[in-house]
């Protein structure tokens, strides 16, 4: 078999969402396990207040809980099983590290195509492609 | 520049302060600790007096907020293990930068105590994002730093209250009003939140500004400052609000949507630029100053209790920022220091904030060990 464990990268924008849609479908044709990782970004830094830090972590709760809802019952509806794991720190980082230490053979993520950023820092799916010691999927 | 003039380009820069916050994930105090550091040098506005009452006047609402934020049954299961670590984390750069102070920098007793003050400080919420960045918020060694965080935080508002007191008889009043307060609001709120509160035009928070300003006002008759009480008033309404967190979150948004604003942008307004650039070395060793005894005394112990993050914790504890800058605008308030010597503190305060920070994240950060994983068929 091809591919045993899939790992996409989730964030709930149309890219993200057209690849776990590529990710769904080849986990049922490859049968393989199929996990949805999606990256928490960064809580206040240097917060004054722990108020602060409890509003944008009670955003993001809600935010991660129904992204991984909607996920959940997206992949039930194709019979697929499926793991999510909500993880915080740098995208590129989390998701190459992640895999690795998951033996993940093929990492799905979506390509958002910021144009400014992309050519200035490298989108998160070049740098994810660059550092992955597995085979990447970008879906456009 | 007249008041109103000045009022309203406070009131847009506090407006930026917050949108630039959200777009950049930054703390929206240290973008208006920036913001009064521009508009202030930029403009060379003298800080109005209106502005340095809502300033003082919000510096004691955010020590009873803080107050009002602690845990304080993780406290009481993790005070012996904590107590060392948060003594020791207040003491050491007390007494360190203190002397530092007064025979390195020439600085009268009194500054020195203010430095030393101003820079013993660990910042409760800074170390609050850490750990709930990390999961560690929910682990023993998380719980024990903010213990120790807490017990740091007690060291700096107890020296704030007590050190400067002058004898006079305005301590008497102002030491039973406020144990008073404390034993009789956390019982009178019950019934008077039940009676009054869920009300637009809130009685409950009302309630509270009237126990501060008189707590400011006895505190100022009696030259000190009511930083101890209001933190421990916070401290026993705490478990009142975890039942009532309405309350507490419609408290924020005042202090956060009109008070807080202006003490920050106070601080940073009195910030000046040329003394900074004028004395960069003086700053560099205030760091260091607040540093090295961080270090030195936190460290060992957090080898005992918070093992195997040592260095983590240790760096995490050398953070500050709130109660730095409330001590700081205190010693200026009260002329205890000048201009200068609040620049230096305040930026080292900042410079607290941020390097230990970054240095604990990038390179000891403990690898999140709470992954939120949910499995669906």
């Amino acid at each position: 078999m091809p591919f045993e464990r899939i790992l996409v990268a989730i964030d709930g924008s149309e890219a993200s969402n057209r690849a776990f849609g590529k990710a769904l479908e080849l986990a049922a044709l490859a049968k393989a396990d199929l996990t949805a990782l999606a990256i928490e970004g960064p809580l206040p830094a240097y917060a004054a207040t722990i108020a602060e830090v409890d509003e944008v972590k009670r955003e993001k709760d809600l935010f991660f809980d129904a992204l991984a809802s909607r996920a959940r019952e997206q992949a039930a509806r194709d019979g697929i099983e499926l793991t999510v794991v909500v993880r915080a720190g740098h995208a590129a980082e989390v998701i190459s590290s992640f895999a690795a230490e998951g033996g993940y053979d093929l990492i799905v993520l979506g390509h958002k195509g910021h144009f400014l950023r992309d050519h200035l820092l490298g989108s998160t799916a070049d740098r994810v492609a660059e550092h992955a010691a597995c085979p990447v999927m970008i879906v456009r | 520049m007249s008041d109103i003039a000045i009022a309203a380009l406070l009131a847009g820069t506090i407006l930026i302060a917050s949108t630039v916050s959200v777009e950049i994930g930054l703390s929206v105090a240290l973008i208006e600790l920036l913001g009064g550091f521009v508009v202030g040098n930029a403009f060379s506005i003298d800080v109005p007096s209106w502005l340095s009452f809502i300033g003082s006047f919000a510096g004691i609402v955010l020590v009873f907020l803080a107050g009002a934020e602690v845990d304080v049954p993780q406290f009481r299961r993790e005070w012996r293990a904590s107590i060392s670590i948060g003594l020791v984390s207040f003491f050491a750069p007390f007494a360190v930068v203190g002397l530092l102070c007064y025979y390195g920098l020439g600085w009268n007793h009194r500054q020195a105590e203010i430095g030393g003050l101003a820079l013993s400080t660990t910042s409760l919420a800074v170390v609050y994002a850490v750990l709930v960045e990390t999961g560690l918020n929910r682990d023993l060694v998380g719980k024990r730093i903010m213990s120790a965080t807490f017990v740091t935080d007690i060291g700096t508002v107890a020296g704030l209250t007590i050190l400067f007191i002058k004898p006079t008889i305005w301590i008497v009043p102002f030491v039973a009003a406020s144990i008073a307060l404390i034993v009789g609001l956390p019982r009178l709120s019950p019934w008077f939140f039940g009676r009054y509160g869920d009300r637009v035009i809130e009685p409950e928070i009302k309630l509270v500004f009237a126990i501060l300003f008189l707590l400011m006002w006895l505190g100022d008759r009696a030259n000190s400052q009511a930083a101890l009480p209001a933190f421990v008033l916070g401290l026993v309404m705490s478990s009142h609000y975890v039942q009532h967190r309405m309350e507490q979150e419609r408290m924020r948004v005042v202090a956060f949507a009109f008070l807080t604003p202006f003490f920050f942008l106070k601080g940073g307004m009195s910030v000046s630029a040329h003394a900074l650039w004028a004395n960069l070395g003086v700053l560099a060793i205030l760091f260091v100053g607040k540093m090295v005894p961080k270090f030195g005394g936190v460290y060992p112990l957090a080898r005992r209790f918070t093992a195997p993050h040592a260095t983590f914790t240790t760096l995490l504890m050398s953070t500050g920022l709130t109660f730095g800058t409330i001590t700081s605008l205190y010693g200026l308030n009260a002329g205890i220091i000048d201009r200068t010597k609040f620049s230096l503190l305040i930026a080292v305060v900042i410079l607290s904030a941020i390097v230990p920070t970054a240095i604990a994240q990038r390179f000891f950060q403990p690898r999140a060990g709470h992954d939120r994983e949910r499995v669906g068929s």
